[in-house]
C-alpha cells in the first residue's frame, strides 16, 4: 500500500465572484522513501492540493471532497484534533518563502523546540539537544549559538535550512515541500536539494516536491505529476515523462525552457494565459492554447489513461499516439542529440 | 577594454570603466560619522557594443542591480566612469542628463510594483513621450496604441488599469514603456524572474524580436543562467561587486575559467533525468560574504574549491586574458570543462603557474 493515496481530491473556494474550482479531481500516490514532483504554472492548484491534505485551508469558504489516505486513514474527513497530531509529526511541510514562514519575534531555537514539545513527551533539555542535532544535520555552523538568534540574523538559504530542520525534527514519514528553492540562488538551491536528498536517504522519508522548475524535478523526483488548470494532465515516472512526454502542455513546458544542454534560437511559447478557474473552458481545459486542437477536444474532457506500452505513464489527451510519439521525438531531438 | 580603443572603433555604445558605488554606513544621530562602507560595486569595467546583448549573472547581493542603477544614473557612482556614445555621463547634471535619458531605458523585475496602480496603461506608456515632448496629444495616443500592438497587447486596452492585466501582460506594458522613446540601450533588470516558464518564454521571444526589429542593445541582468545563455551574446559574471569573468556566451558556457563560473554552471538543474543525475554538481559551501567586510585579496577565496593558502588570500588576482578570449580574475583558472570535484579541488601544475603568458588587463 502506498504511503499516501490521493483519490479524486476536489477543493472549491466560495468567493464573491462564484465558486473557484482550485483543485478539481486530482489523484496520485506516493510510495515510502520516494519523491513525487508536482509541476505546473502558478495558479494551477499545486499548492492548494498540499494545503488541502494538511487541512490548512480556511474552513469558512472551502468545500472539500475526495480522499487523501495517509497510511490508510483519510486526512480529509479526519477530526481536527487527530489531524493536529499527524501534522508536524508524521507529515511535515516546508513552505516557499523562508522570509515569511518563520516567526520574526521568536528565536530560532524556540520555534524548533516547540515542534518537538507539541508531539513528544520530552524535557526541555532533551528537546534542545534534538534541536541542535537537527540544526547541525542541515549544515548550520555553530548550531548551539545560532539557535539563540532571530530569523532576521539568518540569510535566505540559512532560513530555508531552518525550515527543513523544523520539518524533519519529528522524523516525518512524509515531507511536503512547496517550492522550497524558488526564492533562492542556484548555488543555494544546489545546497538545499543536496541536503534534502541526503536527509531522504538517512531518514527514509517520502517527499512531495511542488515546483515549477522542470530542471529540479528531473534531478530529484521519482515520479512526476503535471497539473494544468486544477487537473492532472500527465502522470509518469520521471524518465518516461522527460523522454516520452505525451501531452501537448508538457511539450509546451519543456519547449519554453531555455536550457544549458541544448541550443534553441527561439523558445516554443504556449500562447495565451492559463484559464480562469471560475469558469474553466469546456472539454479539454488546455484546448484554447493547444496547437493540436481537434473538434473532440472542445466537447469532451479527456480521461487520464495509460499509454499503450507503459501502464505507469498516464496522460489526458485525445490526440492519437503516433502523432504524439512523432511530435515528442521532434521536440526532444535537439536535446537528445547533445546528450548522446 | 580601455576607452581610447572604444573611441577608435566607434562601435562601443557603452563603456563602463572601474565603476564603483560605495554606500556609507554611519553612526551617530546629529554628528553622523562614516564608520564603514558597503562596497556594492567595486571596480567593474566592461563595454557593450551596439546591437548586442550583454548578460550579467551573479547571486543576489552581488551588485548587479546597483550597477544597473549607476549606469542609468539613478544612483550616483562613487568612482569610475560611464561613457555612453563617447560622452562621459557620470557627472552630468539633471538637466544635461535629460536628453540622454531618452536613449537609456530600463525594464524592471517586478511587473506588479513597477507600474503605477492608479494610472491608466495609456498614461504610463505615454508619460516618457510627454516629458520629452515627442509629438502632439493625438500623435502620442497613436504611438501608444502602436506600441501596445508591437508588444502583443490589444491597442483597445489603452484605457485599462494595470490590475486588469496578468503578470506577463504587465511585463509587456513595461517593455512598451521602455520602447516608447526609441531608446538605444535598454537595461533589463531581472525582467523574467517573477514569471512562469511559459510566460517567461513569451517575454524572452518578444525581447529578441524587438532587438531584431529595432536594433536595440540590451544589458540583461538575471540570476538564471539558462535565461542568460539564451538571450546574450556576451556574459559578465559578477561576484561581490567585482567582475569574476567575462566571455562570449559560447565560451563562457563551454570553457569557463573562473571556479565561480564553474560552480554556478554545475549548480543549474538540467531538465533531462539521465544527464542531470549523471553529473555531480560542485556545491559551494556557505553564503555570499557580506560586502561590508569582504574577504581579503580574491573575494571568492573562502568558498573556492581551489583555494590555495598564502596566495589567493594574499594577492589580489588581476583580470587575466585567455587564448579563447575569456577574461577571468583567478590565479588558478580551470583547465577544462567539465571537471570532476577532485580535479576542481586540485589545480594542476599547469594552472598553478597561472595561464601561459598571462596578459593582465586594466
Amino acid at each position: 500500500m502506498a504511503l499516501l493515496e490521493v483519490n479524486d481530491l476536489k477543493t472549491y473556494f466560495r468567493t464573491d465572484d462564484g465558486i473557484v474550482k482550485a483543485v478539481d479531481g486530482v489523484s496520485f500516490s506516493v510510495e515510502k522513501g520516494k519523491t513525487l514532483g508536482i509541476v505546473g504554472e502558478s495558479g494551477c492548484g499545486k499548492s492548494v492540493t498540499c494545503l488541502t491534505m494538511m487541512g490548512l485551508n480556511n474552513r469558512r469558504n472551502t468545500i472539500t471532497s475526495g480522499q487523501a489516505l495517509f497510511k490508510g486513514e483519510d486526512l480529509i474527513t479526519m477530526k481536527p484534533s487527530k489531524l493536529r497530531d499527524i501534522r508536524g509529526n508524521d507529515i511535515a511541510m516546508i513552505f516557499q518563502d523562508p522570509m515569511t514562514s518563520l516567526n520574526p519575534v521568536h528565536k530560532i531555537g524556540r520555534q524548533l523546540t516547540e515542534a518537538i514539545q507539541l508531539h513528544r513527551d520530552v524535557t526541555k533539555k532533551q528537546a534542545r539537544a534534538r534541536m541542535v542535532e537537527l540544526l547541525k544535520a542541515v549544515g548550520i555552523p555553530r548550531a548551539e549559538r545560532r539557535a539563540d538568534d532571530y530569523p532576521h540574523q539568518f540569510s535566505g538559504g540559512m532560513r530555508q535550512r531552518v525550515m527543513i530542520a523544523m520539518a524533519l525534527i519529528n522524523d516525518p514519514d512524509l515531507l511536503i515541500a512547496d517550492e522550497p528553492t524558488t526564492a533562492l540562488d542556484v548555488t543555494t538551491q544546489a545546497q538545499i536539494l543536496e541536503l534534502m536528498n541526503r536527509l531522504q536517504r538517512e531518514f527514509g522519508s517520502a517527499i512531495i516536491l511542488v515546483t515549477h522548475d522542470l530542471g529540479v524535478v528531473a534531478e530529484t523526483a521519482d515520479d512526476v505529476v503535471v497539473m494544468y488548470a486544477a487537473r492532472v494532465v500527465e502522470r509518469a515516472p520521471v524518465e518516461s515523462l522527460f523522454n516520452r512526454p505525451h501531452m501537448p502542455y508538457t511539450w509546451g513546458l519543456l519547449g519554453s525552457l531555455p536550457r544549458l544542454d541544448a541550443d534553441t534560437e527561439r523558445l516554443t511559447q504556449i500562447p495565451g494565459q492559463p484559464p480562469s478557474l471560475l469558469n474553466p473552458p469546456r472539454g479539454c481545459r488546455f484546448h484554447p492554447r493547444c496547437p493540436y486542437v481537434m473538434n473532440v477536444c472542445k466537447e469532451t474532457e479527456p480521461e487520464l489513461r495509460p499509454i499503450s506500452n507503459d501502464p505507469a505513464h498516464l496522460q489526458a489527451c485525445h490526440l492519437d499516439e503516433q502523432t504524439k510519439d512523432r511530435e515528442a521525438a521532434k521536440l526532444l531531438s535537439g536535446t537528445l542529440a547533445e546528450a548522446s | 577594454m580601455a576607452t581610447d580603443g572604444a573611441m577608435a572603433s566607434g562601435d562601443e555604445l557603452l563603456v563602463v570603466e572601474d565603476l564603483k558605488k560605495h554606500f556609507p554606513v554611519t553612526r551617530g544621530i546629529v554628528f553622523q560619522k562614516e564608520v564603514a562602507s558597503i562596497k556594492a560595486v567595486d571596480g567593474v569595467s566592461f563595454t557593450v557594443k551596439s546591437g548586442e546583448t550583454l548578460g550579467v549573472v551573479g547571486e543576489s547581493g552581488c551588485g548587479k542591480s546597483t550597477m544597473a542603477r549607476c549606469i542609468m544614473r539613478l544612483l550616483d557612482p562613487t568612482g569610475g566612469k560611464v561613457v555612453f556614445e563617447g560622452r562621459d555621463i557620470t557627472r552630468l547634471s539633471r538637466s544635461e542628463m535629460r536628453p540622454i535619458r531618452r536613449e537609456l531605458m530600463m525594464i524592471f523585475q517586478d511587473p506588479y510594483a513597477s507600474l503605477n496602480a492608479r494610472k491608466r496603461v495609456g498614461f504610463i506608456i505615454a508619460e516618457a513621450l510627454e516629458v520629452h515632448k515627442m509629438g502632439t496629444a493625438a500623435e502620442i495616443k497613436r504611438r501608444v496604441q502602436e506600441l501596445l500592438e508591437v508588444v502583443g497587447l490589444n491597442p483597445e486596452h489603452y484605457n485599462r488599469f494595470p490590475h486588469e492585466f496578468s503578470g506577463g501582460q504587465r511585463q509587456r506594458i513595461g517593455v512598451a514603456r521602455a520602447l516608447a522613446v526609441n531608446p538605444k540601450l535598454i537595461v533589463c533588470d531581472e525582467p523574467v524572474s517573477a514569471l512562469d516558464v511559459s510566460v517567461q518564454a513569451q517575454i524572452l521571444n518578444l525581447l529578441k524580436d524587438l532587438q531584431d526589429q529595432f536594433g536595440l542593445t540590451y544589458i540583461f541582468i538575471a540570476h538564471d543562467l539558462n535565461v542568460v545563455r539564451h538571450i546574450s551574446d556576451r556574459v559578465l559574471v559578477m561576484y561581490l561587486g567585482k567582475v569574476a569573468e567575462t566571455a562570449s556566451r559560447d565560451l563562457l558556457y563551454s570553457e569557463p575559467k573562473h571556479p565561480y563560473t564553474g560552480a554556478l554552471l554545475s549548480a543549474v538543474p538540467i531538465p533531462n533525468p539521465a544527464l542531470g543525475r549523471a553529473r555531480k554538481p560542485i556545491v559551494l559551501q556557505g553564503d555570499v560574504p557580506s560586502p561590508l567586510n569582504p574577504p581579503a585579496a580574491c573575494n571568492f577565496h573562502p568558498r573556492c574549491p581551489r583555494f590555495q593558502e598564502g596566495h589567493c588570500d594574499v594577492e589580489h588576482p588581476p583580470l587575466y586574458k585567455f587564448d579563447g578570449g575569456q577574461i577571468a580574475a583567478c590565479h588558478y583558472p580551470l583547465e577544462g570543462w567539465p571537471l570532476t570535484e577532485e580535479e576542481m579541488r586540485r589545480p594542476s601544475a599547469k594552472a598553478q603557474s597561472t595561464p601561459a603568458e598571462p596578459t593582465p588587463t586594466t
